[in-house]
């Protein structure tokens, strides 16, 4: 029996947690004061989610606040501006990913035939620079190209087809477009790196036998590019999937106006407005939390169903 | 490469026309890509008549350096500008050691209660507060308008302590081991023999992190309320916030201000990009590197 339990404490990961610490004193030093930040910056607001059903105030805090229990719950389901918000934000989403998320796909395997170093080198700094600009960098210009005014665009429509100006920032058709070309024109090119990277791990020898087999270039891509990415490919809609509900906040606040308040207000700017500045703190936090359960369902929905379809998902 | 021997052998019709097609879309997204930056670069420089009269396509108009001096004159983004560099070479440094610390403690497989310590990490990726629970948390531990609680809220970035660990991961367990033979302790080997080694790595996180300090806007402008803290992207937003509303009153009619303001917003743009163009070229090749030692484990 005492033998057996010497025996235990010399295998690997047996060791008691004293002898551990001892043992592992400055890796315990470097890490604790970091896992008590995660405890205190990460942890507590998640359970502090928990004022969505109350009635937070700041003069009485969380423990002093009255619980009011799914009142606001009700108020989010029964109230029209939430209605509002979840169509813009799942709208916004849907178009961005229907148009934005092939392109970089179609990049990547584009710059992959590409034999001209130079051409690629200078191509792909190009591609990457938007996704170094802060969102209210990529808003100015973009507000500034479009303007009706002195705007480029406008002078392009005027000039070369003579159409009458368009105010593309204060139209409910044309806003939520330029959004849409907004995040490819900032995300497109960066996203070419992970495919890229897919692609640089397809056997060599697939694309020698189809070219012994006759293949053309349409075809290798058709069949040994696209299926050798699918994995990839799917992992990046499965993480995509899980972002849907969530618009980032910048992005939409720095090119919106009131103008286009009821196509461009989603959930991150709706509880920035009524949250931060109006002090509604726990029914904008009530909206946070289904916002969070929506996509955790949308995220292990999507995984399910690549699971089903492609043999893998995420997990 | 061992394809593009083969290729000249026969290159038949079709390919060529693909080639030329896949050249063509490349070299398009590219320009558009480039093309807004050159036209608000331009416009910066240009006379604020030919901004009006709509002029301005590629190369500045009746180039001058008005809308700089104004820049200057106001003097409002160069002081912000001095809050962004405390930000950032202040916020990178405490990422640098935090992240570096808490990744170099986790990459060692021995550590007990490792799996537990990265689950709990990882699982803050996945699921946050939101923007409210933060909120309180900041004012209830009065950290409100001040740069401490900015850069406790951005001290570190779970996805690069996940691909510097992995980093650390990959060294050869040798080297550790043979230091901590000869009586040195982890700080010892961190130091002399885990941080040499780790340069690339280190100069992607650099690189994240600055960028990001450099382009935030959204916590500044949540958590920051004296103006003399606001970091430029905070301030740049207010100027075209401003610009913008004159543009919504002076819809029809422009007015000499609005044009004015034209070619200043053009010039605040470029001075809150410049150092990120300037360094880009240098340093691009750390960013698409630590994109793939992230992607690696994903």
């Amino acid at each position: 029996m005492k033998k057996g339990r010497e025996q235990l404490k010399n295998t690997r990961g047996k060791i008691t947690w004293r002898n551990a610490i001892r043992r592992d004193k400055w890796l315990y030093i470097f890490l604790i004061p970091f896992l008590l930040y995660f405890v205190v910056f990460k942890y507590v607001p998640m359970l502090g989610a928990a004022m969505a059903f109350q009635n937070f105030k700041f003069s009485t805090g969380f423990w002093g606040s009255e619980w009011v229990g799914l009142e606001h719950f009700k108020r989010l389901l029964t109230g029209n501006s939430f209605g509002m918000i979840l169509k813009n934000t799942l709208l916004l989403n849907i178009a961005s990913v229907i148009f934005g998320f092939p392109i970089p796909i179609i990049l990547a395997i584009l710059l992959n035939e590409i034999r001209c170093q130079k051409f690629k080198k200078v191509t792909q700094s190009i591609m990457y620079l938007p996704h170094f600009m802060s969102w209210v960098v990529l808003g100015g210009i973009l507000i500034e190209i479009f303007s009706p005014s002195t705007g480029i665009v406008n002078m392009i429509l005027k000039n070369v087809f003579g159409i009458k100006p368009i105010y593309f920032m204060g139209s409910n058709f044309w806003w939520p477009v330029i959004f849409v070309i907004s995040g490819i024109w900032q995300g497109a090119g960066w996203g070419t790196i992970v495919y890229l990277a897919a692609i640089t791990g397809i056997d060599p020898e697939l694309y020698e036998a189809a070219k012994v087999d006759g293949a053309g270039k349409l075809r290798q891509i058709l069949h040994i590019t696209i299926p050798g990415i699918a994995g990839t490919i799917v992992i990046m809609l499965i993480l995509r999937m899980g972002s849907m509900m969530d618009i980032g906040f910048e992005q939409v606040y720095v090119m919106m106006n009131p103008k286009v308040r009821e196509v461009s207000e989603v959930i991150s700017t709706y509880v920035y407005r009524v949250g931060i500045e109006g002090a509604q703190y726990s029914y904008t936090t009530a909206i946070g939390l289904f916002q969070s359960a929506v996509s955790c369902l949308l995220v292990f929905t999507t995984n399910a169903i690549a699971r089903r379809i492609n043999g893998s998902g995420l997990w | 490469m061992k394809r593009k021997a083969n290729t000249k052998v026969k290159s038949s019709y079709g390919e060529k026309i693909f080639m030329a097609i896949a050249y063509t879309i490349v070299a398009l997204f590219s320009i558009c890509a480039l093309y807004p930056f050159i036209n608000v670069l331009s416009t910066s420089f240009s006379s604020s008549r030919a901004v009006g009269a709509g002029e301005v396509i590629l190369f500045p108009i009746e180039p001058n350096l008005q809308a700089y001096r104004q820049l200057l004159f106001d003097g409002q983004i160069l002081a912000s500008m001095k809050n962004t560099v405390l930000l950032t070479v202040a916020g990178t440094t405490f990422n640098l050691v935090a992240t570096t610390l808490v990744a170099y403690a986790l990459s060692k497989p021995r550590l007990k209660g490792r799996k537990f310590f990265v689950g709990m990490i990882v699982f803050t990726m996945l699921f946050s507060g939101g923007m409210i629970p933060n909120f309180v948390l900041i004012k209830s531990l009065h950290l409100m308008n001040t740069f401490s609680g900015l850069w406790l809220m951005g001290l570190i970035s779970t996805y690069n302590m996940i691909v510097m660990k992995t980093f650390f991961e990959g060294i050869p367990d040798g080297l550790c081991e043979a230091a901590a033979i000869d009586g040195a302790n982890e700080p010892t080997i961190l130091c002399r023999i885990v941080l040499p080694v780790s340069k690339p790595v280190m100069a992607t996180m650099v690189l994240f992190y600055a960028v990001g300090w450099w382009n935030n806007y959204f916590n500044p402008m949540l958590y920051l309320s004296s103006t003399s803290k606001f970091p430029m992207m905070v301030k740049l937003k207010q100027m075209l916030d401003t610009a913008k509303m004159i543009e919504v009153s002076a819809a029809e009619g422009l007015t000499q201000t609005y044009i004015a303001a034209e070619t200043f917003k053009a010039a605040s743009i470029i001075v809150a990009t410049l150092p990120i163009i300037c360094v880009y070229p240098f340093l691009q090749k750390y960013f698409v590197k630590g994109v793939m030692i992230g992607s690696i484990k994903g």
